[in-house]
Order: structure tokens, then sequence, then C-alpha cells
């Protein structure tokens, strides 16, 4: 089955770079814990809890979605346009549909392996949130639409300077504005208006609401899964179709 | 049977191959040879469905080669021109996947997989990733890569291009000796030596067109089997004839120095397609 070779071949790039791809998913959210969580909202309170409960599940949320679209989007991006492997694969009679879904599956792995040491690190400095098996299916839902994305946007840039661009005014944004370190509601109408209908705010706030002990919004998760179904779509037809992929 | 119909292709309205049609039977060994730009590695990057036809199409048995027609592609692999190895995998990792990816049993991509590294000489590098590996020994790789699946139509992209003397005799020794178990070959390449030896016919394309087929004695043939360089104050220029007798009648008259051979493929390469080798 082409999924579980697609899998393989996650293990295998994971086991020869386990080191640095753990010290990369741990820098970034471990400085916005400090320079947010300790350094300005020490004291705040956020919707009756802590500032510190609030942040977690937002972090947790952006380290499943830059692990994830890293490890599909910058890796797929450098397999078809600088080492050609992807020409390989391509020639093969891998079937695609199940190509991507592997990718999607191994990236969102990725997505919670990074998900997890920050939660085990906060775990550690006894962060107040409450974690169950849901939690965790959030956040491979969350990587899921996020590694669609990343397959989607290596397949459609022409250069490796793009994949960089699209982090940059797609991802990098989302980082900051999407429920993640301040509610959607203290945003102006239109940009929550906005803001509302992107991914990364419905994984924050499913994986925030789990955390506080609510019960997780269906809609939410009915947005992630029309999200990732959405990205994947793309990117097969990208694939399919492109006469000079 | 390999059946090319047709076939066109464009870069941004720019036509590169233009009405290409012919056949290659099962068992062949089968070369495409042209200048730089001639449309050889867009031909074959559109039979590995690398690329799509503007118009045209492709059949392997009868069926169309499309990028989800799975049972087809299983019998096709490809020895691109470019490496295209993962870098971060090491030389059985490389192997393993190449196994994976054409669905082969474990036991029998092991077992294949070894036996084709130590023809190579690549045994005692397995454990090397592929970004330590020198470039001969990359493209040994690729060229074994391609057989593990044991296809039926295998594509080489100029497949020994940077291989010194003797790898590339043993690459010609172990493609001939899968030729004549049955496999079919498609060859581009720039060594007219080796497409003499490998090939039985030989198509000429020249800037998108497709000249002639026809095995390479026939091409040598017709343009005469002996030939004459004749050294002269702006340069060497060849003569050629039908046979021996007529090109010493020939010799006889001239006042500059000439030497006297065969001919061969690279003669008919520049002769018909109006250039040198790039």
């Amino acid at each position: 089955m082409a999924i579980l070779t697609v899998l393989w071949e996650k293990w295998i790039e994971f086991k020869h770079e386990w080191q640095k791809i753990t010290v990369t998913a741990m820098i970034s959210p471990i400085l916005y814990l400090l320079t947010f969580g300790l350094g300005l909202g020490m004291d705040k309170m956020v919707d009756d809890h802590t500032y510190m409960a609030f942040l977690i599940p937002g972090i947790i949320a952006l380290t499943t979605m830059n692990a994830s679209f890293n490890a599909i989007g910058m890796s797929l991006n450098v397999q078809r346009l600088y080492e050609k492997s992807f020409d390989n694969v391509l020639a093969s009679p891998t079937p695609l549909g199940q190509y991507i879904i592997g990718q999607m599956v191994g990236g969102s792995l990725r997505g919670m392996y990074a998900g997890s040491l920050i939660l085990g690190i906060t775990f550690i400095f006894g962060a107040p949130i409450q974690v169950n098996l849901l939690f965790f299916l959030v956040m491979l839902l969350n990587g899921m639409a996020f590694s669609a994305l990343g397959v989607m946007a290596a397949i459609v840039s022409k250069t490796h300077a793009d994949i960089s661009r699209f982090s940059t005014f797609v991802i990098l944004p989302m980082t900051f504005i999407c429920n993640t370190f301040f509610p959607v509601a203290n945003m102006p109408p239109l940009l929550k208006g906005a803001v509302q209908i992107l991914p990364l705010t419905h994984s924050s706030g499913l994986l925030r609401q789990i955390s506080y002990g609510e019960p997780a919004s269906l809609t939410s998760f009915c947005i992630l899964i029309v999200y990732t179904i959405f990205f994947m779509v793309i990117a097969l037809i990208k694939i399919n179709k492109s006469k000079n992929l | 049977m390999l059946e090319i119909i047709a076939i066109e292709k464009k870069f941004d309205n720019k036509k590169v191959l233009d009405n290409i049609n012919f056949i290659v039977n099962k068992g062949e060994f089968f070369g495409l040879l042209g200048s730089n730009g001639a449309g050889k590695t867009t031909m074959i990057k559109l039979i590995s469905t690398l690329l799509l036809p503007s118009d045209g199409k492709i059949l392997l048995d009868g069926k169309e080669i499309t990028r989800n027609n799975v049972q087809i592609k299983k019998k096709i692999t490809t020895v691109t021109q470019e490496y295209t190895l993962r870098g971060d995998m090491d030389v059985d990792e490389i192997m393993e996947y190449q196994g994976r990816l054409y669905q082969m049993p474990r036991e029998q991509r092991k077992k294949d997989s070894k036996n084709l590294l130590e023809f190579c000489g690549l045994m005692e590098h397995r454990k090397k990733r592929v970004r330590e590996l020198s470039g001969g020994m990359k493209r040994k790789l690729m060229l074994c890569r391609a057989l593990l699946p044991k296809p039926e139509l295998v594509l080489l992209d100029e497949p020994t291009v940077g291989l010194d003397p003797f790898s590339r005799r043993q690459i010609w020794d172990l493609i001939s000796g899968l030729n004549q178990q049955g496999m079919t070959f498609i060859l581009t390449t720039h060594y007219m030596e080796e497409a003499q030896m490998l090939c039985q016919r030989i198509a000429l394309i020249d800037q998108g067109q497709l000249l002639e087929i026809a095995p390479p004695q026939e091409l040598i043939n017709q343009l005469g089997n002996i030939a004459i360089n004749v050294v002269t104050p702006v340069g060497i220029q060849q003569k050629y004839f039908k046979n021996r007798e007529r090109a010493l009648a020939y010799a006889k008259n001239l006042s500059d120095p000439f030497t006297l051979r065969e001919t061969n493929l690279e003669d008919v390469f520049i002769k018909r397609l109006g250039k040198g080798l790039d």
C-alpha cells in the first residue's frame, strides 16, 4: 500500500534527522511561552482562565501547524525542484491519491510529535490545562489540514523561494492572529470575520475548549475536515493534470 | 509494444515535439539520437508521465500510459538524465524505497537489490548516504534502482554520462544481457559508440521532428561504409564512399594528408543533423 511506503519514507527522513527536527520544533514555541506566557501575561486573565491556560493550547496548535507544514511543504518542494527525486515517485506506479494521503499522515505525525514535546514541557512546569484523547485527535486533524496545505504549496510552487514566501504570507500571519496569543473577540470586526474562517483559529479554539474541560465545537471540527479535503483535492488535481510538473 | 501516436508537446506555445509517431517492439533496444534541445529528453519524460503531451497519446501493450494507470506504470522505469535521488537516504534505502514504490515483495526486493548492487560494485557503499557518493556511483545507483522492479520497458536518458570507460562497459554488459532476456530499452545518448553497439534501431530527431528510423548499419550504409578524413588547411573534411575501392581511387588524387577508416554513427549524426556533438 502506497500510504505505508510514504510513511516509511517519512520515518527514514525522521530517523536521519531527528535531533535537528526535535530542536527546531521546540525553539519557537519555547520562545513564545517565555515571551508571551511568562514575560507579558504572567498576571493576566482571559475568560476567567489564567493567560497561561489560554496560551498553551494556542501554542500547541501553531506548533503542530508549523511542524506539519514544514515537514511536507519544505521537504516535498526540495524533492520536486532541487533533488528531483519526486520525478521517480511520479514515474512509479504509486497511486497519487494514496501518495498525498501518506504525506498528510506523515506530516501530521510530525506535527503531533512537535506538539507533544511542547505539551510535555508545559506539563513539567505545571501547565494548568486538561488533556484527553480528543485533544490529540484535534492535533492530528490540524496536522492533516496543514500537511495537505504543504503538499499543495509544494506542488504549486515554481521555485524554492515560493515556498518561503508562502510561509511568510500564509503561515506566519496565522501563527499570530488565529486565536493563538489573544482571543479573536478582541479583534476589529472586519478582521475578526476574516480570522474566523481560517483553519488555525478553529484548531486553536478546539484545543482550548478541550483543555478548559468544555464541549468541543462540532462546527470547528467540520471546518477543519473541509479544509483538509479542499487542500488535498487541489493538490491531487494539480499533480494529476499539470502537464509540466 | 510501445506506440507513440501523433505526439505533440509545447512549452509556452513553443513546439518542442511535432507529430512524432513510432513503435518500439517488445524486446527491442531502441535509440533516440539528436543534438541538445532536439526533444529526446522530452520524449522520455512523456513516456514516463513526468510530462503530459499537448496532443497525441502513448500506448504500452495497447493501453494508454497516464499518471494514474498504475498497472501500466508498473512495467516502466526510468533513468533520468539528472540525478533524481534522495540525498538524505543511503544506498540501501534508495533501493528499498524503489522496491516499495513498485510494490515488490520484501524478500525479492532484498535479494534483487543485493545482486544489482554487487554487480555494479556498490555493495561496499551501501550504507553511504547519496550525498556522499561520487557522480559515477550515483549514476550506477540510478540504473540499479531502475532495474530492481524487473520492468518490461526501461527508459535510459543518457545513462552513462560521467562514468569511466570500465564502468560504462560494465553497464553495457548488464543492459545488453537484460535486453537479450527480453527487456525493452529506449536509450538517448551522445555516445555514438554506445548507440551503435546497443541499439537495434535508431530514431534521428532534429528540432522536435522525427527524421528517420533505421538500424544503425542501414544509416551508415546510406552515407557510405568508408570514410576518408582529409586534413586541409581549413580543417578536416570527411568524404564518404560505398566501398574501399572507390575511396582508394579518390585518395590517389589527394595532395593533402588523409586517413581512411570505416564510417560510424557519429558520421551519420554529424552529416544528418548538420552539427557536431555538443
